[in-house]
Protein backbone atom coordinates (compact mmCIF):
# COMPACT_ATOMS: atom_id res chain seq x y z
CA UNK A 1 0.00 0.00 0.00
CA UNK A 2 2.61 2.61 1.01
CA UNK A 3 5.94 2.67 -1.72
CA UNK A 4 9.46 3.55 0.03
CA UNK A 5 8.97 7.18 -1.41
CA UNK A 6 5.55 7.56 0.44
CA UNK A 7 7.17 6.01 3.62
CA UNK A 8 9.71 8.51 3.45
CA UNK A 9 7.49 11.34 2.61
CA UNK A 10 5.30 10.30 5.53
CA UNK A 11 7.85 10.27 7.88
CA UNK A 12 9.22 13.68 7.06
CA UNK A 13 5.30 15.29 7.16
CA UNK A 14 3.56 13.31 9.95
CA UNK A 15 6.13 11.96 11.43
CA UNK A 16 4.57 8.28 10.54
CA UNK A 17 6.77 5.21 9.73
CA UNK A 18 3.85 2.96 8.78
CA UNK A 19 -0.10 3.48 9.09
CA UNK A 20 -1.22 5.27 11.87
CA UNK A 21 -3.28 3.44 14.58
CA UNK A 22 -6.39 6.04 15.06
CA UNK A 23 -8.16 7.56 12.71
CA UNK A 24 -6.17 8.75 9.65
CA UNK A 25 -7.01 9.56 6.00
CA UNK A 26 -4.25 9.60 3.39
CA UNK A 27 -4.03 11.39 0.22
CA UNK A 28 -1.93 10.12 -2.20
CA UNK A 29 -1.79 11.85 -5.95
CA UNK A 30 -5.15 13.59 -5.45
CA UNK A 31 -6.53 9.93 -4.43
CA UNK A 32 -7.87 8.45 -1.23
CA UNK A 33 -5.31 6.30 -0.14
CA UNK A 34 -6.64 4.85 3.35
CA UNK A 35 -9.43 6.12 5.57
CA UNK A 36 -9.72 4.96 9.32
CA UNK A 37 -12.51 6.55 11.80
CA UNK A 38 -12.90 5.62 15.31
CA UNK A 39 -15.73 5.88 17.61
CA UNK A 40 -15.03 9.48 18.62
CA UNK A 41 -14.02 10.77 15.27
CA UNK A 42 -15.94 10.84 11.87
CA UNK A 43 -14.08 11.14 8.73
CA UNK A 44 -16.23 11.65 5.65
CA UNK A 45 -16.09 12.97 2.10
CA UNK A 46 -17.74 16.24 1.22
CA UNK A 47 -20.65 16.56 -0.32
CA UNK A 48 -18.63 18.31 -3.48
CA UNK A 49 -16.40 15.52 -3.40
CA UNK A 50 -13.69 17.95 -2.94
CA UNK A 51 -12.34 17.12 0.35
CA UNK A 52 -13.14 15.49 3.80
CA UNK A 53 -15.12 16.63 6.71
CA UNK A 54 -13.78 15.07 10.16
CA UNK A 55 -16.36 16.03 13.08
CA UNK A 56 -14.91 14.96 16.72
CA UNK A 57 -17.27 14.05 18.92
CA UNK A 58 -18.25 16.64 22.14
CA UNK A 59 -16.02 15.45 25.00
CA UNK A 60 -13.26 13.27 23.39
CA UNK A 61 -9.98 13.29 24.76
CA UNK A 62 -6.30 12.50 24.23
CA UNK A 63 -7.05 11.43 20.77
CA UNK A 64 -5.53 12.40 17.42
CA UNK A 65 -6.28 12.23 13.54
CA UNK A 66 -3.73 12.14 10.78
CA UNK A 67 -4.65 13.55 7.10
CA UNK A 68 -1.65 13.66 4.93
CA UNK A 69 -0.83 14.42 1.94
CA UNK A 70 1.32 13.07 -0.58
CA UNK A 71 2.21 14.02 -3.93
CA UNK A 72 4.73 11.75 -6.70
CA UNK A 73 3.06 12.38 -9.90
CA UNK A 74 4.14 14.88 -11.99
CA UNK A 75 2.29 17.76 -13.47
CA UNK A 76 -0.10 17.03 -10.64
CA UNK A 77 -1.83 20.35 -8.76
CA UNK A 78 -4.16 18.99 -5.67
CA UNK A 79 -6.78 20.93 -4.38
CA UNK A 80 -8.56 20.32 -1.29
CA UNK A 81 -11.40 22.11 0.94
CA UNK A 82 -11.26 20.33 4.68
CA UNK A 83 -13.18 20.84 7.01
CA UNK A 84 -13.11 20.19 10.93
CA UNK A 85 -15.30 20.41 13.46
CA UNK A 86 -14.13 20.09 17.11
CA UNK A 87 -16.63 19.47 19.66
CA UNK A 88 -17.24 20.75 22.67
CA UNK A 89 -14.95 20.16 25.58
CA UNK A 90 -12.74 18.07 23.50
CA UNK A 91 -9.09 17.87 23.64
CA UNK A 92 -7.16 16.38 19.93
CA UNK A 93 -4.31 16.95 17.96
CA UNK A 94 -4.56 17.11 14.09
CA UNK A 95 -1.45 16.47 12.24
CA UNK A 96 -1.42 17.40 8.80
CA UNK A 97 0.97 18.15 6.05
CA UNK A 98 1.81 17.87 2.31
CA UNK A 99 5.29 16.27 0.88
CA UNK A 100 5.99 16.50 -2.13
CA UNK A 101 8.63 14.05 -4.45
CA UNK A 102 9.78 15.82 -7.75
CA UNK A 103 11.65 13.31 -9.69
CA UNK A 104 10.58 15.08 -13.28
CA UNK A 105 10.44 18.57 -14.85
CA UNK A 106 6.44 19.29 -15.01
CA UNK A 107 5.24 21.56 -11.97
CA UNK A 108 3.73 19.70 -9.08
CA UNK A 109 1.53 21.43 -6.19
CA UNK A 110 -0.93 21.18 -3.65
CA UNK A 111 -3.47 23.99 -2.12
CA UNK A 112 -5.19 22.59 1.19
CA UNK A 113 -7.60 25.15 2.20
CA UNK A 114 -8.90 24.03 5.88
CA UNK A 115 -11.80 25.47 7.92
CA UNK A 116 -11.71 24.87 11.51
CA UNK A 117 -14.51 25.47 13.91
CA UNK A 118 -13.65 24.89 17.41
CA UNK A 119 -17.01 24.47 19.92
CA UNK A 120 -16.87 26.16 23.13
CA UNK A 121 -13.97 24.61 25.72
CA UNK A 122 -12.54 22.41 23.33
CA UNK A 123 -8.31 22.44 22.64
CA UNK A 124 -7.13 21.58 19.58
CA UNK A 125 -3.24 21.27 18.63
CA UNK A 126 -2.81 21.11 14.67
CA UNK A 127 0.36 20.57 13.05
CA UNK A 128 1.33 21.19 9.51
CA UNK A 129 4.10 20.06 7.83
CA UNK A 130 5.04 21.29 4.61
CA UNK A 131 8.12 19.30 2.91
CA UNK A 132 9.26 18.70 -1.11
CA UNK A 133 11.93 16.76 -2.51
CA UNK A 134 13.38 15.16 -5.39
CA UNK A 135 16.09 15.13 -8.14
CA UNK A 136 13.26 17.18 -10.57
CA UNK A 137 13.16 20.45 -11.97
CA UNK A 138 10.03 21.26 -12.04
CA UNK A 139 8.62 24.07 -9.38
CA UNK A 140 6.99 22.17 -6.33
CA UNK A 141 4.05 24.97 -5.01
CA UNK A 142 2.42 24.76 -1.80
CA UNK A 143 -0.23 27.08 -0.65
CA UNK A 144 -1.95 26.39 2.40
CA UNK A 145 -4.82 28.06 4.04
CA UNK A 146 -6.37 27.85 7.47
CA UNK A 147 -9.53 29.21 8.63
CA UNK A 148 -10.01 29.21 12.42
CA UNK A 149 -13.24 30.15 14.46
CA UNK A 150 -12.63 29.79 17.92
CA UNK A 151 -16.42 29.96 20.06
CA UNK A 152 -16.62 30.85 24.16
CA UNK A 153 -13.39 29.22 25.59
CA UNK A 154 -11.94 27.43 22.84
CA UNK A 155 -7.93 26.93 22.61
CA UNK A 156 -6.19 26.61 19.50
CA UNK A 157 -2.32 25.70 19.20
CA UNK A 158 -1.09 25.78 15.45
CA UNK A 159 2.49 24.25 14.42
CA UNK A 160 3.41 25.40 10.95
CA UNK A 161 6.14 24.64 9.64
CA UNK A 162 7.77 24.69 6.22
CA UNK A 163 11.25 22.59 6.32
CA UNK A 164 12.60 22.38 3.01
CA UNK A 165 12.49 22.29 -0.56
CA UNK A 166 9.10 24.00 -1.73
CA UNK A 167 9.68 26.03 -4.45
CA UNK A 168 6.41 28.86 -4.24
CA UNK A 169 4.64 28.61 -0.87
CA UNK A 170 1.86 31.09 -0.28
CA UNK A 171 0.01 30.74 3.18
CA UNK A 172 -2.85 32.52 4.53
CA UNK A 173 -3.71 32.32 8.06
CA UNK A 174 -7.39 33.67 9.28
CA UNK A 175 -8.59 33.52 12.64
CA UNK A 176 -11.82 35.10 14.77
CA UNK A 177 -11.92 34.24 18.26
CA UNK A 178 -14.95 35.02 20.75
CA UNK A 179 -14.82 35.59 24.41
CA UNK A 180 -12.12 33.92 26.01
CA UNK A 181 -10.86 31.53 23.62
CA UNK A 182 -7.05 31.63 23.02
CA UNK A 183 -4.64 30.95 19.79
CA UNK A 184 -1.34 30.19 19.88
CA UNK A 185 0.31 30.25 16.09
CA UNK A 186 3.76 29.36 16.21
CA UNK A 187 5.14 29.59 11.96
CA UNK A 188 8.61 28.28 10.90
CA UNK A 189 9.44 28.74 7.06
CA UNK A 190 13.51 27.67 5.74
CA UNK A 191 13.61 28.86 2.01
CA UNK A 192 17.01 28.68 0.18
CA UNK A 193 18.34 29.30 -3.62
CA UNK A 194 15.41 30.96 -5.63
CA UNK A 195 12.41 30.14 -3.30
CA UNK A 196 9.90 32.56 -2.40
CA UNK A 197 7.59 32.31 0.36
CA UNK A 198 4.60 34.31 1.55
CA UNK A 199 2.34 34.39 4.61
CA UNK A 200 -0.40 36.30 5.25
CA UNK A 201 -2.32 36.26 8.83
CA UNK A 202 -5.29 38.29 9.67
CA UNK A 203 -6.30 37.40 13.55
CA UNK A 204 -9.54 39.13 14.37
CA UNK A 205 -9.70 39.28 18.20
CA UNK A 206 -13.99 39.80 18.35
CA UNK A 207 -14.79 38.47 21.95
CA UNK A 208 -13.71 39.62 25.61
CA UNK A 209 -11.01 38.79 26.97
CA UNK A 210 -9.82 36.52 23.90
CA UNK A 211 -6.13 36.30 23.50
CA UNK A 212 -3.88 35.53 20.53
CA UNK A 213 0.20 34.93 20.28
CA UNK A 214 1.49 34.68 16.52
CA UNK A 215 4.92 33.66 16.09
CA UNK A 216 6.99 33.45 12.94
CA UNK A 217 10.50 32.12 12.34
CA UNK A 218 12.39 32.44 8.88
CA UNK A 219 15.43 31.35 7.97
CA UNK A 220 16.24 32.26 4.25
CA UNK A 221 19.50 31.25 2.47
CA UNK A 222 20.89 31.96 -1.54
CA UNK A 223 18.66 34.07 -2.84
CA UNK A 224 15.51 33.18 -1.36
CA UNK A 225 12.66 35.70 -0.61
CA UNK A 226 9.76 35.57 2.19
CA UNK A 227 7.03 37.87 2.63
CA UNK A 228 5.37 37.83 5.79
CA UNK A 229 2.27 40.19 6.35
CA UNK A 230 0.41 40.10 9.65
CA UNK A 231 -2.56 41.84 10.58
CA UNK A 232 -4.50 41.78 13.94
CA UNK A 233 -7.42 43.54 14.70
CA UNK A 234 -8.66 43.85 18.73
CA UNK A 235 -12.61 44.84 18.93
CA UNK A 236 -12.97 43.91 22.66
CA UNK A 237 -10.86 44.14 25.82
CA UNK A 238 -8.09 40.94 24.93
CA UNK A 239 -4.42 40.73 24.52
CA UNK A 240 -2.69 39.97 21.08
CA UNK A 241 0.75 39.69 20.22
CA UNK A 242 2.91 39.30 17.25
CA UNK A 243 6.68 37.88 16.63
CA UNK A 244 8.37 38.00 13.74
CA UNK A 245 11.98 37.09 13.74
CA UNK A 246 13.94 36.68 10.52
CA UNK A 247 17.75 35.21 10.33
CA UNK A 248 19.18 36.11 6.48
CA UNK A 249 21.95 34.77 4.85
CA UNK A 250 23.55 35.20 1.69
CA UNK A 251 21.55 37.64 -1.05
CA UNK A 252 17.78 36.51 0.53
CA UNK A 253 15.29 39.15 1.27
CA UNK A 254 13.01 39.73 3.52
CA UNK A 255 9.70 41.57 3.94
CA UNK A 256 8.19 41.79 7.57
CA UNK A 257 5.10 43.85 8.23
CA UNK A 258 3.13 43.90 11.48
CA UNK A 259 0.09 45.39 11.76
CA UNK A 260 -2.41 46.07 15.00
CA UNK A 261 -5.22 47.20 14.72
CA UNK A 262 -6.92 49.07 18.03
CA UNK A 263 -11.30 48.94 17.99
CA UNK A 264 -11.41 48.65 21.55
CA UNK A 265 -10.08 51.03 24.29
CA UNK A 266 -8.88 48.06 26.84
CA UNK A 267 -6.87 46.52 23.81
CA UNK A 268 -4.03 45.67 24.81
CA UNK A 269 -1.55 44.51 21.61
CA UNK A 270 2.10 44.27 20.58
CA UNK A 271 4.66 43.31 18.24
CA UNK A 272 8.02 42.69 18.45
CA UNK A 273 9.97 41.92 14.58
CA UNK A 274 14.28 41.44 14.25
CA UNK A 275 15.31 40.81 10.85
CA UNK A 276 19.24 40.38 10.54
CA UNK A 277 22.32 38.02 10.49
CA UNK A 278 23.31 35.78 12.76
CA UNK A 279 24.90 37.48 15.76
CA UNK A 280 28.73 36.98 15.86
CA UNK A 281 28.97 36.25 19.56
CA UNK A 282 26.62 33.58 19.58
CA UNK A 283 29.18 32.24 16.31
CA UNK A 284 31.84 32.64 18.47
CA UNK A 285 30.42 31.25 21.33
CA UNK A 286 29.63 27.86 19.86
CA UNK A 287 33.02 27.54 18.11
CA UNK A 288 34.80 28.52 21.24
CA UNK A 289 33.37 25.50 22.28
CA UNK A 290 34.81 23.55 19.28
CA UNK A 291 32.20 23.79 16.63
CA UNK A 292 33.33 24.55 13.14
CA UNK A 293 31.87 27.57 11.42
CA UNK A 294 29.02 25.29 9.18
CA UNK A 295 28.55 23.65 12.27
CA UNK A 296 27.49 26.44 14.61
CA UNK A 297 25.38 28.23 11.73
CA UNK A 298 23.52 24.71 11.25
CA UNK A 299 23.26 24.34 15.40
CA UNK A 300 21.96 28.18 15.48
CA UNK A 301 19.46 27.74 12.52
CA UNK A 302 17.91 24.07 13.88
CA UNK A 303 18.15 26.35 17.75
CA UNK A 304 16.05 29.31 16.06
CA UNK A 305 13.39 27.50 13.66
CA UNK A 306 12.40 25.21 17.36
CA UNK A 307 12.20 28.59 19.10
CA UNK A 308 9.02 29.18 18.53
CA UNK B 1 52.85 27.04 27.74
CA UNK B 2 51.16 30.64 26.16
CA UNK B 3 54.00 32.46 24.54
CA UNK B 4 53.11 35.71 23.08
CA UNK B 5 55.96 37.47 20.75
CA UNK B 6 55.58 40.88 19.53
CA UNK B 7 51.69 40.75 19.68
CA UNK B 8 50.01 44.00 18.46
CA UNK B 9 46.03 45.03 18.11
CA UNK B 10 45.53 47.93 15.65
CA UNK B 11 42.09 49.29 15.00
CA UNK B 12 41.30 51.43 12.23
CA UNK B 13 38.93 53.70 11.85
CA UNK B 14 38.41 54.35 7.88
CA UNK B 15 36.11 56.91 7.78
CA UNK B 16 38.21 59.50 10.31
CA UNK B 17 41.14 57.85 8.66
CA UNK B 18 42.82 56.70 12.02
CA UNK B 19 44.49 53.71 13.85
CA UNK B 20 43.97 53.11 17.34
CA UNK B 21 47.09 50.90 19.20
CA UNK B 22 45.11 48.30 21.70
CA UNK B 23 48.24 46.27 21.99
CA UNK B 24 51.25 47.52 21.21
CA UNK B 25 54.38 44.87 20.35
CA UNK B 26 53.19 42.78 23.51
CA UNK B 27 55.06 39.93 25.17
CA UNK B 28 54.18 37.32 28.14
CA UNK B 29 54.52 33.87 28.78
CA UNK B 30 51.91 32.28 30.73
CA UNK B 31 53.22 29.40 32.74
CA UNK B 32 51.29 25.73 33.15
CA UNK B 33 48.81 25.32 35.70
CA UNK B 34 49.47 29.11 37.59
CA UNK B 35 46.73 31.20 38.07
CA UNK B 36 46.44 34.99 36.86
CA UNK B 37 44.52 37.79 37.26
CA UNK B 38 44.65 40.44 34.77
CA UNK B 39 43.27 43.57 36.03
CA UNK B 40 43.93 47.07 34.31
CA UNK B 41 42.20 50.56 33.58
CA UNK B 42 38.92 50.74 31.23
CA UNK B 43 39.90 50.25 27.79
CA UNK B 44 43.56 49.39 28.88
CA UNK B 45 43.23 46.17 26.45
CA UNK B 46 42.27 43.41 28.51
CA UNK B 47 38.92 42.41 26.95
CA UNK B 48 41.34 42.22 23.64
CA UNK B 49 44.24 40.74 25.15
CA UNK B 50 41.96 37.87 25.89
CA UNK B 51 40.19 37.67 22.66
CA UNK B 52 43.10 37.88 20.42
CA UNK B 53 44.43 34.35 22.31
CA UNK B 54 41.29 32.97 21.58
CA UNK B 55 41.03 33.87 17.80
CA UNK B 56 38.37 35.98 18.01
CA UNK B 57 40.25 39.50 17.27
CA UNK B 58 42.76 38.98 14.35
CA UNK B 59 45.68 39.78 15.89
CA UNK B 60 47.48 42.46 13.50
CA UNK B 61 50.83 41.36 13.79
CA UNK B 62 53.16 38.64 16.16
CA UNK B 63 53.05 35.31 17.34
CA UNK B 64 50.92 33.04 19.75
CA UNK B 65 52.74 30.11 20.51
CA UNK B 66 50.52 27.35 22.69
CA UNK B 67 52.01 24.17 23.98
CA UNK B 68 54.67 24.80 21.46
CA UNK B 69 52.58 25.19 18.48
CA UNK B 70 51.96 28.75 16.88
CA UNK B 71 48.53 28.37 16.84
CA UNK B 72 48.60 32.50 15.21
CA UNK B 73 47.10 31.53 12.10
CA UNK B 74 44.64 28.30 13.89
CA UNK B 75 40.48 29.36 14.41
CA UNK B 76 38.46 29.84 17.06
CA UNK B 77 37.63 26.31 16.55
CA UNK B 78 40.65 24.61 16.63
CA UNK B 79 42.09 26.66 19.73
CA UNK B 80 39.18 25.43 21.40
CA UNK B 81 40.14 22.05 20.35
CA UNK B 82 43.36 22.22 21.27
CA UNK B 83 42.61 23.18 25.00
CA UNK B 84 41.96 27.17 24.96
CA UNK B 85 38.21 28.04 26.33
CA UNK B 86 37.41 31.70 26.59
CA UNK B 87 34.52 32.65 29.07
CA UNK B 88 32.65 35.29 27.54
CA UNK B 89 32.57 39.24 29.51
CA UNK B 90 28.72 39.47 27.97
CA UNK B 91 27.73 35.70 27.02
CA UNK B 92 25.33 35.49 23.69
CA UNK B 93 21.83 34.88 24.13
CA UNK B 94 20.19 32.47 22.06
CA UNK B 95 16.43 31.83 20.78
CA UNK B 96 15.77 27.69 20.78
CA UNK B 97 19.16 26.32 22.55
CA UNK B 98 18.66 25.38 26.15
CA UNK B 99 21.61 24.91 28.65
CA UNK B 100 21.39 21.29 28.64
CA UNK B 101 22.45 21.89 25.06
CA UNK B 102 25.27 24.53 25.34
CA UNK B 103 26.84 22.00 27.76
CA UNK B 104 26.21 18.76 25.59
CA UNK B 105 27.82 20.67 22.94
CA UNK B 106 30.96 21.84 25.27
CA UNK B 107 31.22 18.59 26.77
CA UNK B 108 30.70 16.56 23.26
CA UNK B 109 28.38 14.10 24.76
CA UNK B 110 24.19 13.97 25.62
CA UNK B 111 24.85 11.58 28.25
CA UNK B 112 22.63 12.82 31.22
CA UNK B 113 24.87 11.36 33.63
CA UNK B 114 27.86 13.00 32.21
CA UNK B 115 26.34 16.15 32.21
CA UNK B 116 24.77 15.84 35.60
CA UNK B 117 28.39 15.77 36.74
CA UNK B 118 29.83 18.57 34.99
CA UNK B 119 26.83 20.32 36.40
CA UNK B 120 27.56 18.55 40.20
CA UNK B 121 31.51 19.56 39.73
CA UNK B 122 30.40 23.28 38.46
CA UNK B 123 28.30 23.44 41.60
CA UNK B 124 26.92 27.06 41.25
CA UNK B 125 24.51 25.72 38.91
CA UNK B 126 21.37 23.72 40.15
CA UNK B 127 19.73 21.03 38.27
CA UNK B 128 16.79 23.29 37.34
CA UNK B 129 19.20 25.55 35.54
CA UNK B 130 19.47 22.41 33.08
CA UNK B 131 16.63 22.82 30.90
CA UNK B 132 16.66 26.94 31.08
CA UNK B 133 16.09 28.50 27.59
CA UNK B 134 19.79 30.74 26.94
CA UNK B 135 17.88 33.45 25.97
CA UNK B 136 17.10 36.94 26.94
CA UNK B 137 14.81 35.73 29.75
CA UNK B 138 17.50 34.83 31.47
CA UNK B 139 19.34 37.32 34.16
CA UNK B 140 22.72 38.86 34.20
CA UNK B 141 23.87 36.49 36.90
CA UNK B 142 22.17 33.26 35.67
CA UNK B 143 23.99 33.62 32.28
CA UNK B 144 27.15 33.86 33.83
CA UNK B 145 26.88 31.02 35.66
CA UNK B 146 26.02 29.07 32.32
CA UNK B 147 28.69 30.50 30.43
CA UNK B 148 31.61 29.17 33.35
CA UNK B 149 29.73 25.85 33.84
CA UNK B 150 30.09 25.50 30.00
CA UNK B 151 33.80 27.02 30.31
CA UNK B 152 34.69 24.40 32.55
CA UNK B 153 32.75 21.38 30.72
CA UNK B 154 35.75 21.81 27.79
CA UNK B 155 38.01 20.47 30.63
CA UNK B 156 40.59 23.09 29.07
CA UNK B 157 44.10 23.31 29.28
CA UNK B 158 43.84 26.95 29.43
CA UNK B 159 40.73 28.79 30.80
CA UNK B 160 40.26 32.53 30.13
CA UNK B 161 37.28 34.43 32.11
CA UNK B 162 36.44 37.59 31.26
CA UNK B 163 35.10 39.69 34.50
CA UNK B 164 33.40 36.36 35.48
CA UNK B 165 31.70 38.23 38.09
CA UNK B 166 29.66 40.55 36.18
CA UNK B 167 25.89 39.90 37.31
CA UNK B 168 26.94 37.47 39.94
CA UNK B 169 25.48 37.76 43.47
CA UNK B 170 27.81 38.61 46.73
CA UNK B 171 27.39 34.94 47.69
CA UNK B 172 27.93 33.31 44.45
CA UNK B 173 31.51 35.54 44.43
CA UNK B 174 32.92 33.63 46.93
CA UNK B 175 32.28 29.71 45.67
CA UNK B 176 33.04 30.91 42.10
CA UNK B 177 36.79 31.66 42.87
CA UNK B 178 36.92 28.18 45.30
CA UNK B 179 35.51 26.43 41.90
CA UNK B 180 38.72 28.36 39.91
CA UNK B 181 41.20 27.69 42.35
CA UNK B 182 39.73 24.00 42.35
CA UNK B 183 39.96 23.81 38.42
CA UNK B 184 43.30 25.00 38.69
CA UNK B 185 44.03 22.71 41.64
CA UNK B 186 42.66 19.17 40.32
CA UNK B 187 43.23 19.38 36.28
CA UNK B 188 46.60 21.90 36.60
CA UNK B 189 44.22 24.51 34.43
CA UNK B 190 46.17 27.17 33.23
CA UNK B 191 43.96 30.08 34.91
CA UNK B 192 43.82 33.70 33.71
CA UNK B 193 40.78 35.66 35.00
CA UNK B 194 40.48 39.39 33.75
CA UNK B 195 38.60 41.19 37.00
CA UNK B 196 38.70 44.48 38.48
CA UNK B 197 37.35 42.79 41.34
CA UNK B 198 40.18 42.10 44.54
CA UNK B 199 38.19 38.59 45.38
CA UNK B 200 39.68 37.30 42.26
CA UNK B 201 43.22 39.35 41.93
CA UNK B 202 43.33 37.82 45.49
CA UNK B 203 43.10 34.09 44.36
CA UNK B 204 45.76 34.71 41.76
CA UNK B 205 48.90 33.66 42.40
CA UNK B 206 50.14 36.22 39.52
CA UNK B 207 48.95 39.88 38.88
CA UNK B 208 49.41 41.74 35.98
CA UNK B 209 48.47 45.30 35.87
CA UNK B 210 47.58 46.50 31.77
CA UNK B 211 47.69 50.29 30.72
CA UNK B 212 47.76 51.33 27.33
CA UNK B 213 48.27 47.42 25.56
CA UNK B 214 51.51 46.66 28.45
CA UNK B 215 51.85 44.49 31.27
CA UNK B 216 53.12 47.27 33.61
CA UNK B 217 52.88 45.03 36.85
CA UNK B 218 53.51 41.36 36.89
CA UNK B 219 54.15 40.15 41.29
CA UNK B 220 51.82 39.52 43.81
CA UNK B 221 48.81 41.22 44.72
CA UNK B 222 50.55 43.05 47.64
CA UNK B 223 53.14 44.35 45.03
CA UNK B 224 50.30 45.37 43.35
CA UNK B 225 48.21 47.81 45.83
CA UNK B 226 50.58 50.98 45.52
CA UNK B 227 48.93 50.78 41.83
CA UNK B 228 45.34 49.72 42.18
CA UNK B 229 44.85 52.14 44.95
CA UNK B 230 46.88 55.25 43.07
CA UNK B 231 44.04 57.92 42.28
CA UNK B 232 46.26 59.67 39.66
CA UNK B 233 46.03 56.72 37.17
CA UNK B 234 43.70 58.13 35.20
CA UNK B 235 40.34 55.58 34.22
CA UNK B 236 39.38 57.80 30.49
CA UNK B 237 42.48 58.34 29.25
CA UNK B 238 40.83 58.28 26.08
CA UNK B 239 38.72 61.39 26.56
CA UNK B 240 39.67 62.85 29.92
CA UNK B 241 40.81 66.21 29.55
CA UNK B 242 42.72 66.72 32.67
CA UNK B 243 41.74 67.21 36.23
CA UNK B 244 39.82 70.12 35.64
CA UNK B 245 37.01 68.93 33.07
CA UNK B 246 33.86 68.20 34.32
CA UNK B 247 33.87 65.20 33.20
CA UNK B 248 36.65 63.74 35.37
CA UNK B 249 35.55 60.58 37.14
CA UNK B 250 38.28 61.10 40.11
Amino acid sequence: MLDALDKDLLKAVAGLEKIPKGAYNIRKNGKLLGRQTSANIKIETNDEGTGIVITIAPNTQNESVHIPVILSEAGLHDVVYNSFVVGENSDVTIIAGCGIHCGGDQKEGHEGVHKFTIHPNARMTYIEKHYAFGSGKGKRTLNPTTQVVLKENAHAEMILEQIGGVDIAKRINEATLDDGASLMIKENVLTESNQTAESHNEIRLNGKDCSANLIARSVLKGNSKQDFIAVMEARNKCYGHIECDAIIMDNATSDTIPSLKARHPDAELTHEASIGKIADDQLMKLMSLGLTYDEAVNRIIQGFLKAS
Amino acid sequence: MLTINNLSFIVENQEQNEKKTILDKFNYTFEHGKFYGITGPNGSGKTTLAKTIMGINNLTSGQIIFDGVDITQHSITDRSNAGITYSFQNPARFKGISFRQLLSIAAQTDDESTLMKIVARVGICSLDFLDKQVDSKLSGGEIKKIELATTIARNPKLAIYDEPDTGIDLWTIGPMIDLLKKEQKNHQTTTIVVSHNKNFLEAADVILILKKGQFVYEGDLDGAMPMLTDLSTCAAPDFCEGENDVRCFR
